[in-house]
């Protein structure tokens, strides 16, 4: 309302256009053209080429560079390593924020000490908590001491990805933590407090009256990790790498892989393709059940 | 029933003090054992890599401290240089970011003229685009124009943040517009009005937005990996990652280098904690 009438107010006096917001606005126009708008459509026009080790285009091919991915038999594995993980990070981040954030409802007195512990790997990057992990999984490490167990946690086909998911998990909680903390405390607590009176149960008032309140929290969160994991690289690279038969190839492994390792530009660039169609439509499934799924109060 | 009642009333009870104590207590263990790598990595730090290499007992762990995995670290790698560089990149990147975000911000916020909407929407599209698509075509853009091994070159894809952007609109559009026509009134130019009202208003935006961005930044890795080739260049990470690579996969060396590679960013993750949280709180309230 202010806004409309500012601007309605403004319009009449100033009729020439300054140039000022075109200046300010430059830059960042500039910066988007050449390092998004231009790799974007030069990712695409790569990919109808055969590359050289320096990425530059040679002899034309059409589709076939689409055809041999689609065709080569890991392809399956790495899209079913890819939505494996994204279901594991969806699922195992929405949990442990749920109950942590369920923890943190009351602000007391100490609270922010167990909320920043909660927070804290938000801080720490990828490779360093790799690191940490390949110690902790490894023969001699904690896990195995602790538990008594003597089992190659990392090189193991049935347990790698279980490994680098709860990393992963781990170092993605804490912003998950905070949202879901902001929509646990929009309850009032005169609510809660009449649900106490008519005896539902700590149970039945999380089902009933916190998650139907943060569920637009909720969504947001579910598919925030979705996307997020659909992008996490370094954790697996310093963990894993393609894994025991290729079970943690995730999409955006494999993509680095074929750039950096291979030097197959233009197998990496159907890869980012692929990528890019895949967040793009998640995206898409966000926007439409965010209309159906979440009631905003 | 009314029994039932009643419990739960108690269950209220504000001045059960043991019982809230015993609450902090289990969410202090719960905060502590979820921290616990970390320490656990901090700990296992100054035992040699022999020891790692077996099951440690408690007292071996204990009478058997030592620096020399440090020590190795940074003799070996050139840590500090690798600090520096990541304190470098971030700087740049901060600075250069806050600063087209309040540009843009302050051109969305304060101004109408043709193309408005074809620009906003070119930054919202832009947004769709994420970086992991778009990085090998980077690389291969970065290497022709020469930015490898620069700082600007390892930079350069942090300075415009859609994010950013509309955080800092968003922020701007509460700033009454009659404040602006005052000042225009008083004869202080559009410019000068964002330089010396708009921006010094918006400290606690850019601190959010700053934190959030250093946090990130140093911990960058796939990026600075693929534009620093020359080792005088490399970031934290890229060291860091180096450690983990070699040969002999020594757990001393590793966790040394993890823990000397974590200072920085814990403690600015701890000091500017408010901020952060409070940027994360304001796009939670969106949704």
């Amino acid at each position: 309302m202010d806004v409309q009438t500012a601007l309605a107010s403004q319009k009449p006096k100033h009729k020439k256009v300054k140039p000022l917001p075109y200046f300010l606005l430059a830059p960042v126009v500039i910066l988007l053209l050449v390092f998004t708008f231009y790799p974007f459509f030069r990712n695409i026009y790569l990919t109808f080429f055969v590359t050289n080790s320096l990425g530059e285009p040679g002899a034309y091919v059409g589709f076939r560079n689409y055809v041999r991915v689609f065709t080569d038999p890991s392809f399956a594995k790495i899209m079913k390593a890819t939505f494996r993980f994204a279901i594991l990070i969806g699922v195992g981040t929405l949990s442990l924020a749920m109950f942590f954030a369920y923890l943190c409802i009351q602000k007391t007195k100490g609270s922010i000490i167990y909320q920043t512990m909660f927070t804290l790997p938000m801080a720490l990057a990828s490779v360093p908590i790799g690191a940490i992990a390949r110690y902790l999984f490894s023969k001699y490490g904690l896990i195995n001491a602790l538990s008594g167990l003597d089992i190659a946690w990392l090189s193991t086909k049935e347990t790698a990805i279980y490994c680098v998911a709860l990393v992963t998990v781990w170092s993605n909680v804490g912003t998950s933590f905070l949202f879901l903390l902001v929509g646990f405390r929009n309850v009032s607590e005169e609510l809660v407090e009449s649900s106490m009176i008519d005896g539902a149960s700590k149970f039945q008032r999380f089902f009933k009256i916190y998650l139907p309140i943060a569920s637009p929290q909720v969504f947001f969160v579910v598919f925030l990790n979705i996307l997020n994991s659909f992008q996490a690289y370094a954790i697996i690279r310093v963990l894993v790498g393609s894994g025991p038969s290729q079970t943690t190839n995730v999409l955006i492994y494999a993509l680095y892989t074929n750039a950096l390792v291979n030097s197959r530009f233009e197998t990496a660039c159907v890869y980012s393709l692929i990528l890019f169609a895949l967040i793009f439509t998640v995206t898409r499934i966000q926007l439409l059940l965010e209309k159906k799924v979440v009631h905003y109060q | 029933m009314m029994k039932r009642k009643a419990e739960h009333i108690n269950d209220l009870g504000l001045n059960n003090k043991s019982r809230q104590r015993r609450a902090f207590i289990i969410r202090l263990i719960i905060g502590i054992l979820f921290i616990s790598p970390l320490v656990l990595g901090f700990i296992f730090s100054f035992v040699s890599n022999r020891q790692l290499n077996m099951l440690p007992t408690f007292e071996k762990v204990i009478n058997n401290l030592t620096f020399d995995n440090y020590r190795w670290v940074f003799k070996t790698i050139p840590i500090l240089t690798y600090i520096k560089n990541s304190l470098i990149m971030c700087a740049i990147s901060i600075s250069v970011q806050l600063i087209l975000s309040s540009f843009s911000a302050y051109a969305f916020a304060f101004f109408d003229f043709p193309f408005k909407n074809l620009v906003f929407n070119m930054i919202v599209a832009a947004m769709m685009i994420p970086g992991a698509v778009t990085t090998v075509a980077n690389y291969l853009l970065v290497q022709e124009i020469g930015l490898m091994n620069t700082y600007l070159g390892m930079s350069v894809l942090f300075f415009v943040s859609g994010t950013s952007i509309f955080m800092m609109r968003q922020y701007y559009l509460t700033i009454p517009k009659e404040l602006k026509e005052s000042s225009v009134i008083d004869g202080c130019s559009d410019m000068l009005f964002l330089l010396k009202i708009v921006m010094p208003m918006s400290v606690p935006v850019y601190a959010a937005l700053a934190i959030r961005q250093f946090i990130s930044v140093y911990n960058a890795f796939i990026w600075p990996l693929l534009v620093a080739t020359n080792q005088k260049m490399h970031t934290v990470q890229i060291g860091m990652a180096m450690i983990v690579d070699s040969e002999q996969m020594n757990f001393g060396y590793i966790l040394a280098g993890a823990i000397s590679s974590i200072v920085v960013p814990l403690f600015a993750f701890l000091f500017g904690q408010k901020y952060l949280i409070s940027g994360i709180a304001k796009g939670a309230i969106k949704g």
